[in-house]
């Protein structure tokens, strides 16, 4: 999936016209210009966590938790100093889940660079709507 | 095969190696300032990558509002998330979002406003944040077009370096910065053991089986590892041969792409660097095959032959070596701070003295950065670097590697105005960064900020920061602690159960003195120390006549430097009787006649 179909997606299940999205995620600070400009780009975990999190903070006033030392359990977490943040939000919430190697006896890590498939992503959107909802 | 451009530079500054980092004052650049910390304002803690021109115009009007800049927060410095995120023939743009009016209007306005500008950059490939514009192959270029936006002040940062394998870079980079494992070397028909025949220096490298592996240095960006001693590792053969002369030498060895064991030789013979390439790659890390013969010029009889890898610091100063040359040479007339922003990875303490004027010693104080309407949080402990205890503990022992005439250590910005911090532990972080000599750059919003409000009342307290931007520019001395330890000055501590006091010579003759409760308890028993401890830690740092003055005075004044209540007393020990959880007590200290 590329960042635009992400981001117009994203807005789609959030019941969102999702005419013009990049205009209004730069004016609420929720999108990056790189957004725009690597739209054709397939999109990354890491940029996932990235949108939603922030989609989350700033539309919908998904205040952070304030503790994400547990997010920690992830090898990479701080592999990406602005990255992290996003990271163990989606993923303290249950939103965007961990992948499991086996080396070296086996660790949890996020795979920042990784890509996931549509199905992965739905439930990304959907996961995100519903801490929406539950927010209510 | 790797080619040229996939390598490090070849080194031609013998000032660029490791053998040169210890005991050199001297910088590599003339016109290195000595300059006190710098003080300012960096937008990362405060909005992260959501930075904009907007914001950083209602920062100025507010540092101006506040007067901050009169009590020495002179620089605005931009962080990551300014630019765009690719370069447009070549060069930097700022993002045409966040900053559309460019960095030279931004420039204009903070200079207008009689305050400082910085900047910040990558010496990778990208930035922290991915964009694609680290300064790499284009130092010359960036340079330049950074002195034709007037900069005052440059953070480098350290993401997607090629030439590491420690955090945020690629793994199998472990190639450049380990030597391989080494079972033995062959000279003048005789073979010496690895493991029987070598000494291994420092504590990196160790005996595995039949060879030595992690000949290298550590990676300093956790904090696992003490800054203090020798952070590298060689493997060092005593070689006697009978008559000097030319001589070819045989390493066995294995290589791999991993932290312990890679692929780049370093061989000295004493202080001459002999070698220093890449071997060709052995099936396995313990695949262990013969070099091609390596010649060698033995001018004695006994000769310390050195195998080693001491490209990680070496390659990184490098770098930033470049990225300076370029300032001078394109802004020769411009007074610019370089802040080397590589998290402790390459031990900077050893070398950052030859090009910066600050070195960061750990990875981020906090990952949770504010944005506009959200604060941020930081914390006061953690098991990682994301906390004031967690930078403080490395710091504190990390006093003789800061100074005048050298550069500052810097335990990040300051976490002063984020959630998950109170009052009490703002106040204790502002002071132990004024003690250590640390760069003070504010990272909250300002708007936050009025005037007689706590948080104004403790970014200007005047009392402390003079501590901070003491001429004589001494970093404090752990003099004491309540954990038991065989030299606090010297020894990493990170159980934050105790009290910690710092003593910090002054231009005057002043001596400040700080005591800090790191538990989250309050610490009830008295805590004295005496002014003959003092001086046995820190009376290197003052002269003579200060030491006898401050030793024989009659009576001393102690200011409290809080509540700014002042006493005098005879007593030749200074204590506390308490301290609240989290809490300190800094006095000044003047010697009366």
């Amino acid at each position: 999936m590329t960042r635009e179909q992400f981001i117009k997606r994203l807005l789609e299940v959030f019941g969102e016209d999702n005419e013009d999205v990049f205009s209004k995620g730069f004016e609420n600070g929720w999108l990056e210009f790189e957004d725009k400009l690597y739209r054709d780009d397939e999109i990354n975990r890491k940029n996932i966590a990235r949108i939603i999190h922030l989609y989350l903070l700033k539309e919908k006033g998904i205040s952070d938790l304030k503790d994400i030392s547990k997010a920690a359990e992830l090898r990479d977490l701080y592999d990406c100093r602005v990255c992290a943040n996003h990271v163990a939000q989606v993923y303290l919430r249950d939103i965007m889940s961990a992948k499991e190697l086996s080396v070296n006896g086996g660790f949890l890590w996020f795979d920042l660079n990784g890509e996931d498939d549509s199905a992965a992503i739905e439930d990304y959107l959907i996961g995100a709507y519903g801490i929406t909802m539950n927010a209510q | 095969m790797i080619m040229d451009s996939e390598r490090p530079s070849q080194i031609t500054d013998n000032r660029l190696r490791f053998d040169s980092f210890q005991g050199s004052d001297e910088p590599l650049f003339p016109s290195k300032k000595q300059r006190l910390p710098a003080m300012g304002w960096n937008s990362w803690n405060a909005f992260g990558s959501g930075n904009n021109e907007e914001l950083t115009k209602a920062m100025i009007v507010k540092i101006k509002e506040l007067g901050l800049d009169d009590f020495g927060y002179k620089y605005v410095v931009l962080d990551d998330g300014c630019y765009r995120p690719e370069r447009v023939n070549g060069h930097l743009e700022s993002d045409p979002v966040k900053f559309p009016s460019g960095f030279k209007a931004m420039a204009d306005t903070v200079h207008a406003a009689g305050l400082k500008f910085g900047m910040y950059n990558d010496i990778g490939t990208k930035l922290c944040s991915g964009a694609e514009v680290g300064i790499y192959k284009h130092e010359k270029i960036d340079c330049e077009d950074y002195i034709n936006w007037e900069i005052d002040f440059i953070k480098v940062d350290n993401c997607y370096y090629m030439w590491d394998n420690a955090t945020f870079a690629d793994p199998e980079n472990a190639i450049y910065s380990y030597a391989p494992n080494i079972r033995s070397i062959t000279i003048a028909g005789s073979t010496y053991s690895a493991v029987n025949d070598a000494d291994i220096t420092g504590t990196r490298a160790s005996v595995k089986d039949d060879y030595v592996t992690f000949i290298g240095t550590f990676d300093g960006t956790a904090p696992d590892h003490s800054p203090a001693g020798l952070r590298s590792s060689e493997l060092v053969f005593e070689v006697q041969i009978d008559e000097p002369g030319y001589y070819e030498l045989v390493v066995s060895y294995a290589t791999g792409k991993e932290e312990g064991v890679g692929r780049w030789l370093q061989i000295a013979v004493n202080s001459d660097v002999v070698f220093d390439d890449m071997l060709p790659e052995t099936e396995s890390p313990e695949s262990f095959t013969d070099s091609a013969p390596i010649k060698l010029k033995l001018v004695s009889r006994f000769n310390r032959i050195r195998i080693m890898n001491h490209r990680r610091q070496e390659n990184t100063l490098n770098s930033y070596t470049e990225i300076r040359k370029e300032l001078e040479n394109f802004g020769k007339d411009r007074d610019i701070v370089f802040s080397i922003c590589e998290w402790g990875k390459t031990q900077p303490q050893n070398w950052g003295h030859l090009v910066g004027d600050s070195w960061r010693i750990l990875n981020d104080i906090t990952f949770q950065v504010g944005a506009d309407g959200n604060n941020g949080t930081a914390a006061w402990e953690s098991d990682y670097t994301t906390s004031i205890t967690s930078q403080y503990n490395k710091a504190v022992i990390m006093d003789e590697f800061a100074g005048l005439n050298k550069g500052w250590n810097d335990p990040d910005m300051l976490v002063i105005g984020m959630d998950g911090i109170t009052e009490t532990m703002c106040k204790s972080h502002m002071t132990m960064w004024c003690m250590m000599n640390s760069p003070l750059m504010l990272g909250m919003d300002l708007r936050r900020v009025n005037k007689g409000d706590w948080m104004y009342n403790l970014i200007t307290n005047e009392d402390l920061i003079a501590l901070d931007q003491d001429l004589l520019g001494i970093q404090a001395k752990r003099i004491f602690t309540t954990i038991k330890c065989e030299d606090p000055s010297n020894e990493y501590i990170r159980d934050n159960n105790r009290v910690d006091v710092l003593a910090k010579p002054l231009d005057n003759g002043d001596v400040a003195l700080a005591f800090f409760n790191l538990k989250n308890e309050e610490h009830s028993a008295r805590i004295s120390v005496s002014v003959d401890q003092i001086i046995g830690f820190i009376s290197n740092n003052m002269s003579k006549s200060v030491v006898e003055n401050f030793k024989n005075a009659s009576s001393y004044q102690l200011k409290d430097l809080f509540t700014k209540d002042c006493k005098e007393s005879s007593d030749k020990t200074f204590s506390v009787d308490s301290i609240s959880a989290c809490d300190c007590v800094v006095y000044r200290i003047s010697p009366v006649a």
